[in-house]
């Protein structure tokens, strides 16, 4: 793997901290402007994402990040601006934003849902792969020749991003993300945004930051409106789900090669388990997301688990016990009931579980209420999952 | 004196092995252990699966493992005349991930080979046979390259360079692999003993058992290589055959050893020592047979630490093979040993 180092990286930790500590204790007093719970397009109410929070002033919106837990604790700070508004003061470590975002460079599968429930993925001029795409919208404008690819997160091509003079670049951020990785891009003005959606540990949090892209294209009440349907529904359902009789027992993923990463009672995929009215062995178990087991530890629950779920890239019972012939010998195989989220991959290969699937939550609780508890949802069809056979 | 040790380490492999079985992250009484053991179908289904589908097969590829690295270990000391040598250590291991890169990150995953089955060709043959190549390839290039410079350490450092060369070859290709494919890839390497069951278990029986009756066979010709080519040429060798027949055997085992289990270190490179220092011989008809008992022995432990008893998590083999293999690499540079048959 190529490594950047950064020259300047190790000077600029101190003042970084000293200002960003000094930005954190100072920014509740600087507020230039009267604080304004409405923009000319609406305004957000954050309920479930943890990640992020954003405050409408008069002129401007100010987008928060927050990043890393306890002592890591840190917020990344953005000005969201209109085209020719004055900036406000007092934000000398915040990056600033023209909005509406007219050219956007997304590095993950999800930044493209994003775009795409906010109606601007054709803001989407640039991509990380082109492999991983399923929103028709910009695969039409792959095809057109309009949307480039920039390099995965990591080893992303500088020079050709910064000649590109992109609006925002949106790429995955991690708890111990380090800032300094991207600041040759927001020091020649191309603003970098941080995104953790994936850490948030409910659905509907991950979902949420669909409020961000809203702040970003200028689109609050569309994205409200539509928001709030999905939160009512997939609520609505939830509520089907948990008072389900029956709670039946299951297993997550696909060892490999005796280790076995099960999903732990932090992670958002737990928390679909327990709306969809299941019996989970680990909900209670927090950690980081998922849990990395040994075989042994697993085999007894999977031997007798009512079902399997999300076992990865396999497409029949053949692939699984091709696999090992060991995994033949689980409830769930003989009882055929396996079922995988990719009933939606593209002939890219690209699975649209990832995309419109986080955006989207009300679908998935319907699929595993539908899988779980077929006579709760007696005409469902499945969207993103499909059974094995 | 002999004997006792051998029978002193034998018991140790029993017991080793007892534990291996008996200990794990579900806890099995221990009498109920050795009645499924010794009687099929007995008791609860749940405890039956683990020990015969989960621990059994870990322990005998450990067996394996222990055995077959060992000895390709023991093998590359004496064609190198060469203490430090070993698969980990002058890229043969390295060759031997390359074939399997070749392998993963074009075919598909190496356990679901299904596409290649459905060719006709068994995914694990031709895992093996990746593997094998590989490690053959990079086996050639560094004994040409020794016949060339006559000094120990420098094969060293080449060595371990080709080895780096191989690693960065492999690198490059991930860089342009799926996501998905490197997943797979980069937890192989981490190695584990856990992933061989059934038929593979059988190859890589078949192909370890090879490996190992070949060396077998050629312990004379590896007593007459340590003493030197010339010494070899008087007694009628014919030393480029030797030479053949040693590098084919090594790169049998440990190419079919790294296919299955990721590239595990330092076994290949401790055993050895430890052999000549146990039996104070350079016999190899002594030291390969002491290789796979002592060989066993330390990979039956590893494994037993490895899984932590009573946890949840397994640590990945290789942790523990250079925990417990570094050690004793620096006790044989620093120690007061004097490298014995160099």
């Amino acid at each position: 793997m190529m490594k950047k180092i950064n020259s300047c990286s190790f000077r600029g930790v101190f003042p970084c901290l000293i200002v960003s500590l000094l930005l954190i204790t100072s920014c509740k007093q600087n507020q230039s402007g009267q604080k304004h719970h409405t923009a000319k397009t609406g305004s957000a109410e954050i309920k479930y994402a943890k990640g992020f929070n954003i405050d409408y002033y008069d002129h401007y919106k100010l987008v928060s990040i927050y990043s890393g837990i306890g002592a890591h604790a840190d917020t990344t700070q953005y000005v969201l601006l209109a085209k020719g508004a004055k900036a406000p003061e007092g934000y000398k470590k915040a990056q600033l934003i023209q909005i509406p975002v007219q050219s956007l460079i997304a590095m993950s599968s999800m930044h493209i849902a994003l775009a795409d429930f906010a109606g601007a993925a054709n803001a989407i001029t640039g991509l990380g792969s082109l492999k991983y795409v399923s929103s028709a919208t910009v695969r039409k404008n792959i095809a057109a020749g309009k949307v480039k690819e920039v390099g995965i997160d990591g080893t992303m091509n500088d020079e050709m991003l910064i000649s590109m003079k992109p609006g925002l670049v949106m790429v995955m951020g991690d708890p111990d993300a380090k800032f300094s990785k991207y600041e040759t891009l927001s020091g020649a003005g191309v603003p970098v945004m941080l995104n953790s959606e994936w850490l948030e540990t409910t659905p509907l949090g991950r979902a949420e930051w669909v409020k961000l892209m809203a702040a970003l294209m200028d689109k609050e009440d569309y994205v409200n409106t539509k928001f709030d349907a999905v939160e009512k529904e997939y609520n609505r359902l939830a509520a089907i789900g948990k008072k389900a009789v029956t709670k039946p027992t299951l297993v997550c993923g696909m060892p490999f090669k005796g280790t076995w990463y099960v999903p732990d009672g932090d992670s958002y995929m737990v928390k679909f388990l327990k709306d969809a009215g299941t019996n989970y062995k680990w909900a209670d178990v927090h950690g980081k997301g998922s849990l990395p087991l040994n075989f042994e530890a697993v085999a007894p629950v999977a031997l007798q688990a009512d079902f399997w779920l999300n076992v990865g890239t396999v497409d029949s019972k053949n692939d699984i016990k091709a696999i090992d012939s060991r995994y033949a010998d689980f409830k769930p195989f003989k009882d055929n009931h396996i079922f995988n989220f990719n009933k939606k991959v593209n002939d890219i290969g690209s699975n649209d579980y990832w995309e419109s699937g986080a955006v989207n939550p009300q679908l998935i609780l319907s699929d595993l209420i539908k899988i779980f508890h077929p006579e709760l949802l007696p005409d469902y069809q499945l969207v993103y999952y499909k059974q094995l056979n | 004196m002999n004997k006792i040790k051998v029978l002193v380490l034998l018991s140790i492999l029993v017991v080793a092995l007892l534990l291996d079985v008996a200990l794990g992250s579900v806890h099995i009484p221990l009498k109920d252990v050795i009645k499924i053991l010794f009687t099929p179908d007995a008791g609860n289904e749940t405890w039956v699966y683990i020990i015969e589908k989960i621990r059994l097969p870990k322990a005998l590829t450990a067996i394996i493992v222990g055995c077959g690295l060992s000895v390709s270990g023991l093998q590359m000391q004496t064609l190198f005349r060469n203490p430090l040598a070993g698969p980990s250590v002058l890229g043969i291991t390295a060759g031997a991930s390359l074939g399997v890169a070749l392998v993963m990150l074009s075919a598909g995953s190496i356990t679901s080979l299904y596409t290649i089955k459905e060719l006709g060709i068994s995914g694990s043959w031709l895992i093996i046979m990746a593997s094998s190549l590989g490690a053959a390839m990079i086996m050639i290039l560094i004994v040409s390259i020794s016949s060339a410079l006559k000094d120990n350490v420098i094969v060293l450092i080449v060595g371990v360079m080709i080895g780096n060369i191989t690693l960065s070859v492999i690198s490059i290709w991930q860089y342009f692999s799926s996501p998905e494919l490197i997943k797979d890839y980069l937890l192989w390497t981490f190695g584990s003993l856990g992933g061989v069951t059934g038929e593979q278990l059988l190859i890589l029986a078949v192909v370890v058992f090879a490996g190992l009756l070949i060396s077998f066979l050629s312990s004379k010709l590896l007593d007459a290589l340590l003493l030197g080519d010339n010494y070899a040429r008087s007694m009628g060798l014919t030393v480029k055959r030797a030479r053949i027949l040693i590098i084919g055997s090594t790169s049998i085992l440990a190419g079919g050893i790294t296919a299955f289990c990721g590239p595990i270190g330092f076994i290949g490179i401790a055993v050895p020592h430890l052999a000549r220092a146990l039996f104070n011989t350079s016999n190899h008809r002594i030291l390969i047979p002491a290789c796979c008992l002592i060989g066993t022995v330390l990979m039956l432990i590893c494994d037993i630490v490895a899984q932590l008893p009573g946890s949840q998590t397994v640590l990945p083999i290789n942790v523990i093979t250079a925990l417990v293999g570094s050690p004793v690499v620096i006790w044989i540079i620093a120690g007061p040993t004097k490298l014995r048959g160099f």
